[in-house]
């Protein structure tokens, strides 16, 4: 049966309090997502009143946490403005990226940080991604062509390369694939959202010369067939991307050539 | 590669949307309908083998615990059916909004999700509303 | 495999890539499609002929049934049902039963089972119409 329930282990006990100093101005509640590989226990739920004076998105919070109260915290972060997907968490239930998460526009209250979903934790909220990539590899994410380029390029209209919008700029930060409750239940064989939104990209490019591979390799019932278009993917986009709809197009393409 | 590693949290953390309620809804209508199934086979099976047969199936189906279910199939089958519809909207690749969303605004299928549900119960009480007077007519 | 499911490789490529696809996925995404657009008039219009049975004696329940028109929206009715909702339970097997020679007796028999259960159920529509038209 598929693990609806956390492994024992897994579970996640109570953790410690760090109250807000006296001086703090504006403070809001964190509850943080904790697990330390180094200590053989359960992960825990730390709280954290934080003084957000001065901080506009959730990734500042964090940093100041990190700074602050407890340098042991661990998460991945880099450009701070949404390119390049390495603070990418599960925020109040949804995932997102934390640097382009304003406080203003989450609901009032308590705030809960965990890592990813349904991944292994390496630290905290650094969670090992080697399957999601890998899976991103399988699509084989390049132009593959047999035909020589006529004049040394290859040329597409604007059309075309219209046609790519939507597609390309994804950052591979896994918002959408680990909220996939199909990806979550089936994640070894189910190739996911963002894997399956990168193989229409190259589905939907005008030069690409391996469509017929591509599609092969992908009617399978648990490769592609799995997406029950639940749509949780398309919801968390941070780009407003659809992978829901790429994986309807590449559908679309199968059934077009097998009929 | 330790493999002491822990599970992240996953359904009992994530926030539940309509699109989710709905993909939920219709698995367990999925399911409950292949009952109903079973019953229609029962019917037919049991008109085809005489009024004795069919008395008992009218009787397992107008006793109160007979019309709790009846009532459960029927919206079972409006909420299968109304939500199966937006299903194939979506495998058409429609009903997505436009092609890169802006992050203020909410997905365009969350209100024709809250759609599919809505009708599908209204229409199960105009079903038993109709039904109602015609039996009570009777 | 690791605590998440998912293999612990030192080949990460290798395990994404499994046995490769099956070639067979879209067979069934597609009957089940069709069989839902198929059940889009037939179930509306068995509403209607269900709620047409109720209060009524067994005679005129024989003789709805026996109306050539309904036996046979009745029998594709039964054929659609049974493969849509067979095809269902064999999607919810693959999502959730993952021992592999529990899901293959498991797809193994709702096949069975579905085609008996339909089988039965048009040859009591047919055994209707056909006695109602022999005797009638």
């Amino acid at each position: 049966m598929a693990q609806f329930k956390l492994p024992r282990t897994s579970r996640i006990k109570t953790g410690h309090h760090y109250p807000a100093s006296p001086q703090a101005r504006s403070v809001r509640r964190f509850k943080i997502y904790r697990w330390n590989p180094d200590v053989d226990s359960n992960p825990h739920l730390d709280t954290f009143d934080v003084d957000i004076s001065g901080c506009n998105m959730v990734l500042d919070v964090l940093l100041k946490v990190k700074d602050e109260i407890d340098s042991t915290f661990a998460l991945r972060r880099s450009c701070r403005e949404g390119v390049c997907g390495s603070c990418a968490m599960n925020i109040n239930g949804e995932n997102g990226l934390a640097c382009i998460t304003e406080l203003s526009r989450l609901k009032p209250g308590d705030v809960s940080i965990y890592p990813l979903p349904h991944m292994p934790v390496v630290k905290d909220l650094v969670v090992d991604m080697t399957h999601f990539y890998a899976q991103y590899a399988s699509v084989e994410p390049w132009l593959q062509t047999t035909s020589m380029p006529g004049n040394g390029e290859r040329l597409q209209s604007p059309e075309d390369r219209a046609k790519l919008d939507g597609l390309y700029e994804c950052i591979l930060c896994a918002c959408c694939t680990t909220s996939c409750p199909s990806w979550w239940w089936n994640g070894d064989r189910f190739l996911g959202p963002a894997a399956l939104l990168q193989a229409y990209r190259w589905l939907a490019d005008s030069r690409d010369e391996a469509t017929g591979k591509r599609l092969d390799g992908l009617n399978d019932a648990f490769k592609l067939y799995r997406c029950h278009a639940i749509l949780n993917g398309t919801n968390v986009c941070p780009k407003g991307l659809n992978p829901a709809k790429a994986i309807a197009e590449i559908k679309g393409m199968i059934l077009r050539r097998s009929l | 590669m330790p493999v002491h590693r822990r599970l992240s949290p996953h359904l009992g953390i994530y926030r539940w949307r309509v699109n989710m309620l709905q993909s939920t809804l219709h698995r367990l209508t999925g399911l409950f309908l292949c009952a109903g199934v079973l019953l229609v086979s029962w019917g037919a099976i049991a008109a085809a083998y005489g009024k004795p047969a069919w008395d008992d199936y009218v009787g397992f189906c107008t006793n109160p615990i007979g019309i709790l279910l009846m009532i459960g199939w029927s919206w079972s089958l409006l909420f299968h059916l109304c939500n199966g519809v937006q299903h194939l909207v979506h495998d058409a690749a429609r009903n997505y909004g436009p092609p890169v969303r802006d992050l203020m605004s909410m997905p365009v299928y969350w209100a024709t999700g809250w759609f599919v549900v809505v009708v599908s119960a209204l229409a199960t009480l105009l079903l038993w509303a109709v039904l109602g007077l015609r039996m009570a007519g009777r | 495999m690791n605590i998440a499911g998912q293999p612990v490789s030192p080949a990460p490529l290798k395990t994404a890539l499994g046995a490769g696809a099956s070639h067979t996925g879209v067979h069934y995404w597609w009957l089940q499609r069709l069989t839902a657009i198929a059940l889009i008039p037939l179930s509306l219009w068995f509403l209607f002929f269900a709620s047409a049975l109720v209060g009524i004696d067994y005679a005129g329940v024989l003789a709805l049934i026996a109306n050539p028109i309904h036996a046979l929206l009745l029998i594709c009715l039964t054929i659609c049902l049974y493969w849509h909702g067979a095809i269902g339970l064999q999607v919810i097997t693959e999502d959730y039963i993952h021992s592999r020679p529990l899901e293959m007796m498991l797809k193994v028999g709702i096949r069975l089972g579905a085609a008996v259960g339909c089988l039965a159920c048009v040859m009591a529509i047919l055994s209707v119409w056909l006695g109602a038209t022999l005797h009638g």
